[in-house]
């Protein structure tokens, strides 16, 4: 275990050194990149991906995948946005809000736990009826899919581009949610419980473990992270739209694949995932700095996803191959 | 009892039931669903989505996933949109637009088989590459002006049935044969049902795993070549979204994710099902935006309840199995024609 953690640590300071390696470079690039304000600004663009990507590491270490984080995104924007429309305090409908998108998730959750049914169909079906849903939401409220609710208070707008000791607010908002889930999973009985379930879910029922319960929970948890970063890309653009994040599924699954999780599950943190999200979005900032467009950059982040797991796949095992045999 | 199990196991059969029992209801709702009319006007509009559901079977038989499609779709239908238009023959375009097919399940299966990346890591990574590379390749334009011969193809009939429509039956039938009479075709299946198994009788999995990324990417190039057809013209966000319509429908015709389960008469039907679903609402005079949450729903929930019905099976099956072993001859003579 001890020697996993130290792999995973060796993998987390491998990202850190690629992420200054690409500031130097984009900073040689283009001289205003390395301002201080436009960084801090710029994470504003992918700090949506990071939120909604973190709870997702839980789902993956348990060995499952959610590929309606996406459409949670944009149900939780439509439900905020139709609450607001219909009268209601923006600051309750955000609470409602949240706890919809944890239903939503709870939903999937249950179907995975309880029937045999794999978590990628489950989750693919949750995607079309939350999508289903959210257009129902907003077509019903005669809102065209994509004209969107706009008109927010100006608190609300606020929370996604104000900021507080300079630092804009989504940073503090990222800041807290890693350190809530990191203290989950790696410093609880919960967080032990997640890992154990993804390295031997047999085992880990055996030994006493609501393994349903923990699964459930998971889902339950990325449902919550969807509907926040819903919520939090709403207030950034400051309209209300169904197709919100429809695009998101590809970037969050390669943040946390990227940041070390395990797709097999067992494996995985938090700060793996939060440091993977901060490097692909400086990549694709970077990116954008030198005139391409953000479709464009898709293919440097693919070939990031694909050269990271081919090098953790082979590299790292040899490496430790030939350190053991050299230890002999 | 056991002949009626074998048949209910059958997912091909289940679906069928479904197909027919959505039939009659929609009809009897509107009557003008069960034209002839309609019914030719949804099969033809289901070719797209049935050839990458047969193409996106091998490579679920194999216990692995194909998520690139939709975008591989997408370029290949840029590269005979603008092959199209500069005015080449067809028997360069549609050799080209295969190639990009090949190369690009070439490229997965290698990932995959070689480089041992999760099959859907290594997917959704060409996901986002060929995405990129067909903006970079069309410039973000929509490619118009397709030529009005290759557009009338689509309305080219034979007996009857419409050119998509022939292209999609002689697909489903061959991959069918090929899948279940040959020796190479039922590889797919053992290596999907027990990998290592199959490495240790000497199965060239590997070359199965490149073939079936292969198989599932040319698919892919088909339908786009079906696609401009049909449309007549490439949007820069072709095949976006497709990917996941393609694992639904083969996941509704009874293909299993896990591997080893499924056909590709299963796969079409269930594309073919999931077209009927969402062209129906206009019948149901059901708004449009409807169309998602009610597919999503009936996919939840047929294959939730296949999966309890399945476990209901097995559990039945097992107890006939018990029965043998407590020398209950009756439960022997049962039990012979499942085993």
């Amino acid at each position: 275990m001890k020697d996993k953690r130290q792999r995973l640590l060796k993998w987390e300071f491998a990202l850190v050194v690629f992420l200054v390696i690409e500031l130097f470079l984009f900073g040689q690039l283009s001289p205003s990149f390395l301002n201080l304000n436009n960084l801090l600004y710029s994470m504003n663009d992918f700090v949506y991906i990071a939120l909604a990507a973190i709870p997702v590491t839980f789902v993956i270490i348990t060995g499952g995948i959610d590929v309606s984080i996406g459409a949670m995104m944009g149900l939780s924007s439509i439900v905020l946005g139709v609450l607001w429309m219909n009268g209601i305090n923006i600051w309750i409908a955000l609470l409602i809000t949240l706890l919809v998108a944890a239903l939503a998730g709870c939903l999937n959750g249950i179907l995975i736990a309880w029937t045999n049914v794999q978590p990628l169909v489950v989750t693919l079906g949750g995607m079309f009826v939350f999508t289903g849903i959210a257009l129902v939401l907003s077509g019903g409220s005669s809102v065209s899919g994509y004209e969107g609710i706009s008109g927010f208070p100006y608190e609300f707008v606020e929370l996604a581009n104000g900021q507080l000791f300079g630092i804009p607010n989504p940073i503090w908002i990222l800041g807290l949610s890693i350190l809530f889930f990191s203290f989950l999973l790696h410093f609880t009985r919960y967080g032990r419980n997640v890992f154990l379930v993804g390295i031997n879910a047999k085992a880990a029922r055996y030994s006493g473990i609501n393994t349903r319960l923990i699964i459930m929970s998971t889902y339950m948890l990325a449902g919550f992270g969807g509907g926040l970063s819903g919520v939090i890309l709403t207030s950034y653009f400051s309209s209300a739209r169904s197709d919100l994040g429809s695009e998101a599924v590809l970037p969050i699954i390669t943040a946390v694949v990227l940041g070390g999780t395990s797709i097999f599950g067992g494996k995985g943190s938090i700060m793996g995932t939060a440091i993977a999200s901060i490097v692909i979005g400086m990549t694709q900032y970077g990116l954008q700095m030198v005139n391409m467009t953000s479709q464009q950059t898709n293919i440097v982040v693919g070939t990031m996803l694909i050269l990271a797991v081919l090098l953790r796949n082979t590299h790292w095992q040899k490496l430790s191959k030939s350190l053991s045999i050299m230890k002999k | 009892m056991p002949f009626l199990i074998r048949v209910l196991k059958a997912r091909e059969l289940s679906i069928v039931l479904f197909l027919v029992g959505f039939f009659i209801l929609v009809g009897s709702i509107n009557k003008e669903f069960i034209t002839g009319d309609t019914i030719a006007l949804l099969i033809k509009s289901s070719a797209i989505l049935l050839v990458m559901a047969i193409g996106q079977s091998f490579v679920l038989l194999t216990a692995n996933i194909d998520v690139s499609v939709g975008s591989t779709m997408g370029l290949s239908a840029a590269v005979a949109g603008i092959l199209l238009t500069d005015g080449y023959s067809l028997w360069i375009i549609v050799p080209a637009v295969l190639l990009t097919g090949v190369i690009v399940g070439l490229l997965n299966g290698l990932g995959v088989a070689y480089g041992k990346v999760p099959s859907i890591i290594m997917t959704l990574g060409m996901l986002g590459i060929i995405r990129g590379t067909m903006l970079l390749f069309t410039e973000g334009m929509w490619i118009e002006d397709i030529p009005n011969f290759y557009k009338e193809l689509s309305g080219a009939a034979f007996l009857g049935i419409s050119l998509p429509v022939w292209i999609a039956i002689v697909l489903v039938v061959v991959c069918h044969l090929y899948m279940t009479r040959t020796k190479s075709g039922r590889c797919f299946y053992a290596v999907g049902d027990n990998e290592e198994g199959a490495v240790s009788v000497g199965l060239p999995v590997k070359r199965v795993l490149v073939l079936s990324f292969i198989f599932s990417s040319v698919s892919a190039s088909i339908a786009a070549l079906l696609f401009v057809m049909n449309i007549g013209f490439v949007p820069n966000q072709t095949g976006s979204g497709m990917e996941l319509q393609v694992i639904a429908a083969a996941v509704l015709g009874g293909v299993s994710l896990t591997g080893g389960i499924g056909s590709v008469i299963g796969a079409g039907l269930g594309a073919v099902f999931f077209t009927v679903i969402s062209n129906s609402l206009v019948y149901l005079k059901i708004p449009a935006y409807y169309n998602d949450a009610i597919s999503g729903f009936l996919l939840l929930a047929i294959v939730v309840g296949d999966s309890q019905f399945q476990t209901y099976i097995r559990n039945q099956s097992t107890r006939i199995n018990r029965n043998r072993q407590k020398g209950d001859s009756k439960g022997e003579r049962q039990t012979t024609t499942i085993t």
